[in-house]
């Protein structure tokens, strides 16, 4: 940013320019966020509705109700150079994760960490970008809160399936439509979701509407996904 | 080298410019390069009597589809041609060997005549499996002259890989593969000459590839046709209407029957692989004692590497069991970006798979003691010299990533961290291929197979590790059936899932006398309540491997499910084999 100085403007005057170029380096870096935290991950454009920040690191999202939620949450980071390890998910689809987008190459699968579950969630948050959590690891409330907080310390972000107490963010399916089959023909083609939003920083739920699975036959004349958010609930 | 001059000429004009064969023979004009030629003759046959261990004078022929590809010295003078039919070669020699076509085993078995003529000049190119290309300038000079360097090499190849060759010198490709043929020295500035008269049929020995060679054979029949029988009548045709009238490949024999060279000679570096062993005196089982084993065998392939200044893109772990057996499995190494602890890696992997195996958690021949263990570096390429990304090293967030694995590796074992990979296959199952972080693996099955039957897009977000009973019932409650000519008994109506025997719910709803659960027996699946189908596709036939013991004949469904409260229900992909249901994967 360039500001020029005259050197008969007077001291309030500098300052106030020295304050407006530092409150626009702010807004370009991403305002409101803590010092702490470096920038977000990205997120692909079907699910960008549901967390307008972005993939904030340091948080854990609980995703309850679909695995390829979880999966699209993922997937644009990873396909940018993001580590993904998923943990306790013996079925989890990497046909599917593949073509969400995730780069396999950055992919690491522990199907079954077993009574030792705690250490190697803390190992991967330490050094992976995306943990995604299966439903049934052998973890307490209280190794949860420590993992959420290493991963605050980390920068990694944790994508829960399942409760976790003390999530930063909540996302319940609550109607999940597949178009595309009839009687005997067809195949599965269009899946909508509609996913309530919970966050601790915000009041009540949100929402939105996720077109998952956009089929590019039916879909060719509307370029993209469609995001709609459908209703603020108080 | 008067040869040159020409061909830097032709280079300038505004003609030769123009397209070459695709592929390796890229364009642009090459100063032509003296090279000695090293021809073995009929090299597969050669390559399948070493292995058939057969001696040298008897009859044998190499059988490709309906014709022989090569035939051995024996074998033609009793009257048998490349091209026969395997019947007309019995008639003609009763006793000879039909041997199996196999271009890896050609290409392995050159190796060796390969290394042999490295021995006497560094750096020789392997054009194809039986002819090599050496330039000669140098070495001509090292060796006195370029009748003692033909000899050496004849020596060398006789010597230490056992098997005749011929060698040939000129200037340019296709003069030096002719000449190696008739053993001949061509002095330097006389291949145009040397070309001239021989016919056009020579064309195809300076291809290389089987598909440039097949082009360049439709070429030469459509020469003879025209009556161009000779390489001077060819090369006599003005550059322009050669190129407008035969394309590219004209182009390029007609530069090659000039002698020219389309381009420099690639030559070969090889470094060999480094192998330690260690063999044990007493046969030994316990993990303790591989453990100590493992870290010296490591640290002295270390010390190999060290000292050979290389260093090792994959590493083979060899295990000889006391019954014979060989566990063996290949491991990526990424020791450029983390000098000085390549033995400690290796001593992990190596106690990891001797763990596994041991403890028979692996899949591998039965455990037995081990009686010797081989460490082989491969992929070995000098110091200094390994690929690196395009962008730069390994980033600080890949190798932080690696290292969290490995300790994660190191937690659980080595098989519970897994790398996946996608590969062909017809069910989402079979479409992934899981090797444990780290090691290396060829995928099974190619991708851009065909696969009929393939379950379409989108995939699964979760697929069942191994099946499970399902129950799809019709509107009356009775099982729906297929029968072998994918007709339904009935459309489907209802399906029941099974639920988590530990889920208090499904259990009460189970004891409950309404379920009919009274004195049943609690081992046994738990279900859950039937769901109504919302919609459903299929029967899609999925027939595989027939001629095999594992065939597999299924009949898959597409169902989305309704809820009981009418808003809608999951997808599943549910699959029937054997008069039974079951639950493939869930779209979730």
């Amino acid at each position: 940013m360039i500001t020029e100085t005259t050197p008969d403007a007077s001291r309030e005057e500098r300052l106030s320019r020295a304050r407006a170029a530092l409150a626009g380096v702010s807004t370009r870096v991403g305002a409101g966020r803590e010092e702490w935290e470096r920038p977000a991950l990205p997120l692909a454009q079907e699910v960008a509705g549901l967390l307008p920040e972005g993939l904030r690191r340091g948080q854990v999202i609980a995703v309850s109700g679909a695995t390829s939620l979880m999966l699209a949450l993922a997937a644009r980071a990873s396909a940018e150079g993001s580590w993904v390890a998923a943990l306790g998910m013996p079925t989890v689809g990497v046909v599917a994760a593949a073509r969400r987008g995730i780069d396999l190459s950055r992919l690491a699968l522990v199907p079954h960490p077993g009574a030792q579950a705690p250490a190697a969630v803390g190992a991967c948050v330490d050094g992976m970008d995306v943990v995604l959590l299966g439903e049934r690891l052998a973890l307490s409330d209280a190794d949860r809160r420590r993992l959420g907080s290493r991963a605050r310390e980390r920068g990694g972000v944790i994508i829960a399936a399942g409760d976790w107490t003390g999530a930063h963010v909540r996302l319940d399916v609550e109607r999940a439509a597949w178009t595309g089959l009839g009687a005997g023909d067809g195949r599965l083609r269009e899946r909508e979701l509609v996913v309530a939003v919970t966050g601790r920083r915000q009041g009540g739920a949100r929402r939105v509407r996720v077109l998952l699975d956009a089929d590019p036959g039916l879909r060719w004349s509307r370029p993209g996904a469609r995001i709609d958010v459908d209703e603020e609930v108080a | 080298m008067s040869e040159t001059a020409p061909a830097r000429k032709a280079g300038t004009g505004p003609v030769v410019t123009g397209p070459v064969v695709a592929g390796p023979v890229a364009a642009g004009p090459v100063a032509t390069t003296r090279r000695a030629v090293l021809w073995v003759p009929d090299w597969p046959v050669v390559a399948a009597m070493g292995e058939a261990s057969l001696r040298a004078d008897a009859p044998a022929a190499v059988l490709h589809g309906r014709g022989l590809v090569a035939v051995s010295a024996a074998a033609r003078a009793a009257g048998v041609r490349r091209g026969m039919r395997r019947r007309l070669a019995q008639r003609a020699c009763p006793e000879i060997a039909i041997l199996a076509h196999d271009e890896g085993r050609d290409a392995r078995a050159f190796e060796a005549v390969a290394a042999a003529a490295e021995d006497v000049v560094s750096g020789v190119e392997v054009s194809r499996p039986g002819l090599l290309m050496i330039p000669a300038d140098g070495a001509a000079r090292f060796h006195g002259s370029e009748e003692a360097l033909a000899e050496a090499l004849v020596t060398a190849v006789a010597e230490l890989a056992g098997c005749e060759s011929s060698v040939g010198m000129a200037d340019g490709l296709l003069a030096a593969v002719l000449a190696a043929r008739g053993s001949a020295l061509v002095p330097p500035g006389e291949s145009a000459a040397f070309l001239a008269d021989a016919p056009v049929d020579v064309l195809p020995l300076a291809a290389m590839e089987r598909r440039q060679r097949e082009q360049v054979e439709d070429l030469v029949s459509v020469l003879t046709r025209l009556g161009l029988r000779t390489l001077a009548e060819y090369t006599a045709l003005p550059v322009g209407d050669v190129l407008a009238r035969f394309g590219p490949v004209g182009m390029w024999a007609h530069r090659v029957g000039r002698g020219e060279d389309v381009r420099p000679p690639v030559l070969r570096r090889s470094e060999e692989d480094i192998a330690v062993g260690y063999a044990f005196e007493e046969p030994a089982e316990r993990v303790e004692q591989l453990a100590l084993v493992a870290a010296h065998v490591a640290g002295l392939l270390d010390e190999a590497l060290l000292e050979a200044g290389v260093r090792c893109g994959r590493v083979r772990i060899a295990a000889t069991t006391e019954r014979g057996d060989t566990l063996e499995r290949v491991w990526r190494t990424d020791v450029g970006s983390r000098a000085g602890a390549f033995a400690r890696h290796m001593t992990d992997r190596v106690r990891w798979q001797l763990e596994g195996w041991l403890s028979g958690t692996a899949a591998g021949p039965e455990r037995a003691p081990l009686t010797s263990l081989e460490l082989t570096a491969e992929d070995v390429v000098a110091l200094g010299s390994e690929q690196a990304y395009l962008w730069g090293g390994v980033s600080g967030a890949d190798s932080r990533a690696q290292r969290t694995l490995e300790r994660v590796q190191s937690l659980l074992g080595a098989d519970a961290v897994l790398a996946v990979r996608e590969q062909g296959g017809r069910s989402p199952r079979d479409r992934v291929l899981a090797l444990p972080w780290g090691q290396e693996a060829p995928a099974a099955r190619r991708i851009e197979h065909p696969w009929p039957g393939q379950i379409p897009e989108p995939a699964p977000a979760t697929v069942l590790a191994v099946p499970e009973p399902l129950e799809v019932l019709d509107a009356g409650g009775a099982p729906v059936l297929i029968d072998r000519r994918l007709g339904m008994s009935a459309p489907p109506t209802w399906v029941r899932m099974q639920v988590d025997p530990q889920d208090e719910r499904a259990a009460a709803a189970r004891r409950h006398p309404s379920s009919g659960g009274v004195g049943r027996r609690d081992d046994g699946p738990a279900w859950g309540l039937p769901q109504p189908v919302e919609a459903w596709a299929g029967p899609w036939p999925v027939v595989e491997r027939w001629w095999s013991e594992d065939a597999s004949r299924r009949a898959c469904l597409q169902v989305a499910l309704r809820r009981a409260d009418g808003s809608p229900g999951p997808a599943l992909l549910a699959s029937f084999t054997g008069g039974r249901w079951v639950l493939e994967a869930v779209y979730d």
